[in-house]
């Protein structure tokens, strides 16, 4: 028991900073509520560190401490910070200030919890807490486009989960046990396994937003303030792409998951991109673009277990997605939400045009920066399982991302002047870290690689 | 830190620092060319000593990114250094009355890191990448002037050109990275073969587009619209040049095939570019149609086999022609322009540009002891010895008389009328920068029998009688030809077609632009078609949605039925006097129709009809694993 508390120390230290800083809301001082929110990820990351290198499961094999989870909680924490640093100029000053930065790490840590589940039942606990989390920070501008857009998302995610949980109890009743790691002992029953497949995809694909359960999402994130719009399309989502990993990893092969895995990515980047081609709100065109990045996780998923890629492909190209779609959205908080805004941005700030450019052009895929590397060892990984095919509808994917992206870098070199923009001290400061992560991940991959860590 | 970062990390810093200091711009570049001299220099003499450095840095996995310094890239690092230091003292002194100062002097301090990293570069992506840097900063410098719209329109077109061209660049280090399993330059190809000469053509396509060879030379004429140093830098040490670098450093990987065609390309080039420049009516256009035959002649000298003599070629003419511009950017401030009709006779108003201009001529032309003597002795003797003589030989024989003849034309053009002249401010800088690179050009000659010794590479063999006699009397008689006969008489019928540029079929627009405008317009109609559809698909959903709301109204119309049925069941009831449940039963007919508007006050978006995709979707998933389980 003392050992398993000692290996999950960085998921309690989330756990009490979240009550720490709804503490410090309740004696209404939000200042310090963020300063505990800050300080207390930050020990999180700090403490997760020494963990590197462990490959262990605690509490009878319930919750699993692998390179998984250990690099989701060194993405997904520091994600979370510079998230809280960006809703900062949301909430400012509003009622329940508080409340966000104690609900955003109470989501956080269902994800870490998704990220690490070696149980069903932990798959469903995770998928619960970032969904009642995500739902209150969604609806809390109190207007209508944000109630409206909360309410679909908590109707989606209610049909979801309990889609999900029906199909889990299939998977308990053929196998008699909740762990992942005894799915192989249901060889004898196909269906189920494939019934309780479909199920999890279900669940775990909506919070990932893939096609075709993807539908809340633009809403949402129109509907939201843009810094919970930057965080859905990170650490939630994130979480739900690391479960499952953790489930397939465990799936017998002759089920053909693997294709069903292909044929969603197939349709999570082509209209994911297809439909950001023709928006004019950049927070939807961002929101379609990341349905479009949560295909390309799935080239890596679908190589879990026959290619040795396929794990250091998904948590690096984790990493540079946190990276530059967090950047992405901390200088469309900077500019504006419509393409217009954008016009001009060029002369009126040249620095924060250049690192949106940087954070574009890492989206697409271009070296040295962190999309790249990402992209490139996906594309690996799916080449290496025999899924040529799909790296080549990818790539030409990226091809087409291309056209997405230079939708906005366009208007900022070529719009007339706008008017100079308003730039928070610490927006700029989430610009620089993001750009700073999106050049080094790019440039320190091999290293990593090289040295094992991933 | 690395010897080998010495060349590179001092004008990058200088870009950087100019662009955040935005004051004392021209000393800080000046300080970064400065510093990246020395490190040149210290590489070279690391190099003489037989120390060979290499710096791996992080980059792909397997590929790292590397940087060598051998005795070739620290020979030609001290080159690039030395072109740019004296260019910038140079343009001191020419940019004094131009605004966007900081602009200028930031892109050419990247300029040369950029030159810097292709030069030393071990390893194709570092290569690559460095090879698009000098793109976009050439295209940044020629369109310096981007309020002007023929610098504008040139600065296009020298991007897009080359751009088009690089495309073989990035298809053969596909194929020579495929093919030999490493990024590395140095290594040899294994497979040789098919896969060598395809990569040895298309490499060739990537320098032709660098180079200006025809039929890609058009822009390099049109890119006189830059600043003077601008064109002095890239037609001598930089942009230009990295297309023979690039041929130069890879001539060891190629097949007999490939390198056949890089003669002819250069053979070519070296006869079209001189007869382009013998008609031109303007120094600088003159001096551009120059430099691509002089880089023909070089090509000749690869496609022979013998990169040495290429080599010594590329350096004595980085002197000789970043000489001859500055001297006619002197000649420009002194009369506004550069057409010969403006330049009559400005020779004897400014002698010492003059000195240098006519100095740097006859080294180009190959009058001895110049040092384009001995190079171009060297690229002769390669052509009539090596491989396709019977072409080559000929064609550099013709490309030195063409030398010769332009050459003296426009040596006679500057000399002959009235020497007047308006004052020119910065001319101590300017004539700094003339001398410092016209003393090279004169004198570089004689370090090349130790330059040969100390490079890896074949030596060339040593200039026969015949190849001297002949390179002699062809540079002779071109210059008395071109001093004596006036253009129209030397080129005959020839000379209009020659004054368009050689165009053939409407010219390279016809080729390229032509071609690239139809692709955009494409991508344009396709998006415009993609949309249509997006829209298409748009207005399919919500007609469905509508046909969804209309069963929705109809089953609240049900609801309220239900609720009348219920209202007259009460009223019923009611008639039988019992109150309470009447009550009751009111309140609940009222609550479902409330329920009832609330609901479709929640529907005003979709998402009945997305949850609808959403578990057809799930549906046809089961049914696809299904049907694969049970049919195994």
């Amino acid at each position: 028991m003392g050992r398993d508390l000692a290996l999950i120390i960085p998921e309690i230290a989330v756990l009490l900073t979240a009550v720490g800083a709804l503490i410090a809301e309740m004696l209404r001082q939000p200042r310090i509520s963020l300063i505990i929110a800050v300080i207390g990820l930050v020990v999180g990351t700090g403490l997760t560190l020494r963990l590197l290198g462990t490959d262990t499961t605690v509490f009878g094999g319930s919750f699993r401490i692998d390179t998984l989870s250990i690099w989701a909680k060194l993405i997904l924490l520091p994600a979370t910070v510079l998230s809280m640093l960006l809703a900062r100029v949301d909430v400012r000053g509003s009622a329940r200030e508080g409340t966000v930065y104690s609900l955003l790490i109470f989501s956080t840590l269902g994800a870490l919890v998704l990220a690490g589940a070696g149980d069903t039942m932990f798959l469903v606990l995770g998928a619960l807490l970032t969904g009642l989390a995500t739902f209150a920070l969604v609806a809390y501008p109190d207007t209508d486009p944000a109630t409206e857009a909360a309410m679909k998302f908590f109707v989606f995610a209610s049909v979801t989960t309990a889609i999900m949980i029906f199909g889990l109890s299939y998977w308990f009743g053929a196998s008699g046990s909740t762990l992942i790691a005894d799915l192989p002992s249901m060889d004898t029953m196909p269906l189920a396994v494939i019934l309780g497949f479909v199920a999890v995809v279900v669940g775990l694909g909506y919070k990932a937003s893939l096609v075709p359960f993807h539908f809340w999402a633009p809403d949402a994130y129109e509907g939201a303030p843009l810094s919970i719009a930057a965080y859905l399309s990170v650490v939630p989502k994130i979480g739900a792409l690391f479960a499952l990993t953790q489930v397939v990893r465990h799936l017998p092969p002759e089920t053909g998951w693997a294709a069903v895995m292909a044929g969603l990515a197939v349709l999570s980047m082509t209209y994911g991109y297809l439909a950001a081609l023709v928006q004019d709100n950049v927070i939807r065109l961002l929101a379609y673009s990341s349905i479009a990045q949560s295909g390309y996780f799935l080239l890596g998923i679908l190589a879990v277990g026959s290619s040795e890629l396929a794990l250091p492909s998904i948590i690096l190209f984790a990493a540079a997605y946190a990276a530059m779609n967090l950047g992405a959205f901390a200088v469309a908080a900077i500019a504006g939400r419509t393409l217009n805004d954008f016009s001009g941005l060029g002369r009126s700030r040249p620095l924060i045009a250049i690192a949106m450019v940087v954070f574009l052009l890492s989206l697409v895929g271009i070296p040295p920066l962190a999309g790249f590397v990402g992209k490139f060892l996906l594309f690996a990984a799916a080449i290496d399982v025999q899924f040529t095919w799909l790296a080549v509808v990818a790539i030409i994917n990226s091809a087409l991302s291309l056209a997405v992206y230079l939708r906005i870098v366009v208007p900022m070199y070529r719009g007339g002047d706008s008017a100079s923009v308003e730039l928070d001290a610490w927006l700029g400061f989430v610009v620089f870290a993001t750009v700073a992560a999106t050049f080094i991940i790019g440039l320190g991959a091999q290293f990593m690689i090289v040295r094992d860590i991933v | 830190m690395s010897a080998v970062l010495l060349p590179i990390l001092p004008p990058l810093i200088a870009a950087l620092a100019v662009l955040i200091l935005r004051r004392g711009s021209a000393a800080l570049a000046l300080a970064g060319a400065t510093l990246s001299l020395a490190g040149g220099v210290r590489l070279l003499a690391g190099a003489l000593d037989g120390q060979a450095e290499t710096l791996l840095l992080p980059g792909l996995p397997d590929m790292p990114l590397r940087l060598v310094s051998g005795p070739m890239t620290a020979l030609l690092s001290v080159a690039v250094a030395t072109v740019g230091t004296f260019v910038l003292i140079y343009a001191i002194g020419y940019m004094k009355r131009e605004s966007g100062q900081a602009r200028f002097y930031a892109v050419m301090s990247l300029f040369l890191a950029a030159m810097q990293a292709l030069v030393l570069a071990g390893d194709w992506v570092l290569f690559l990448a460095a090879w698009e840097l000098i793109g976009l900063c050439s295209y940044l410098l020629i369109g310096f002037w981007f309020q002007r719209p023929e610098a504008a329109n040139a600065a296009s077109r020298a991007f897009l050109y080359t751009r088009s061209a690089d495309l073989g660049l990035y298809v053969a280090i596909f194929i020579l990275i495929g093919s030999s399993g490493t990024s590395e330059i140095a290594a040899y190809l294994e497979a040789g073969g098919s896969a060598s000469t395809a990569a040895g053509l298309l490499l060739l396509l990537a320098a032709m587009g660098k180079s200006a060879q025809v039929p890609l030379q058009d822009w390099l004429m049109r890119a006189m619209a830059g600043p003077t140093p601008v064109s002095a830098l890239l037609h001598s040490a930089t942009l230009v040049a990295a297309g023979a670098i690039l041929l130069i450093r890879s001539a060891t990987l190629l097949s007999p095939e490939a390198l056949f065609a890089i003669g002819l390309v250069g053979g070519i080039t070296t006869v079209a570019a001189g007869v382009i420049a013998l008609a031109e009516r303007d120094l600088k256009r003159l001096l551009a149609a120059s430099t691509a035959s002089q880089y023909g002649l070089m090509l000749i000298a690869v496609g022979a086999g013998v990169p040495t003599a290429a080599l010594l070629h590329l350096l004595a003419h980085a002197a000789i022609k970043s000489t001859l511009f500055l001297a006619a950017g002197d000649f420009q401030h002194a009369r506004e322009g550069t057409a010969f009709d403006q330049l009559k006779g400005v020779g004897r108003a400014r002698p010492w540009a003059f000195a240098g201009f006519a100095l740097a001529a006859l080294a180009l032309a190959g009058i001895p002891p110049l040092s384009g003597f001995f190079s171009k002795d060297a690229v002769i003797a390669a052509a009539l010895s090596g491989q396709g003589a019977a072409w080559l030989g000929p064609l550099a024989l013709a490309g030195t008389l063409l030398t010769g003849a332009y050459m003296g034309r426009a040596l006679r053009v500057l000399w002959q009328g009235s020497g007047d002249s308006r004052p020119v401010e910065g001319t101590g800088w300017m004539r700094a920068g003339i001398w410092g690179l016209a003393i090279p050009a004169a004198g570089l000659g004689l370090a090349f029998g130790p330059l040969e010794t100390i490079l890896d590479l074949p030596a060339p063999e040593t200039a026969g009688t015949v190849a001297i006699v002949l390179g002699l009397v062809a540079a002779l008689v071109g210059l008395a030809l071109g001093w004596l006969v006036p253009v129209q008489r030397l080129l005959g019928p020839a000379h209009q077609w020659a004054e368009s540029g050689l165009e053939v079929a409407g010219g390279l627009t016809a080729w390229i632009g032509r071609p690239a405008m139809a692709v955009a317009r494409g991508c344009d109609r396709l998006e415009d078609h993609l949309y249509a559809a997006a829209l298409a698909i748009g207005h399919t959903a919500l007609s469905i949605a509508r046909g969804g709301e209309r069963l929705e109204q109809r089953l609240y119309l049900a609801v309220l039925g239900v609720g009348r049925a219920n209202l007259a069941v009460g009223r019923w009831v009611r008639s039988g006097d019992e109150r309470g449940i009447d009550g009751l039963i009111f309140a609940l007919v009222a609550g479902v129709r409330d329920l009832g508007a609330r609901a479709r006050t929640l529907q005003s978006g979709l998402i009945h009809h997305s949850l609808a995709i959403s578990a057809v979707a799930t549906a046809v998933l089961l049914a696809i694993l299904f049907s694969a389980s049970l049919s195994v």
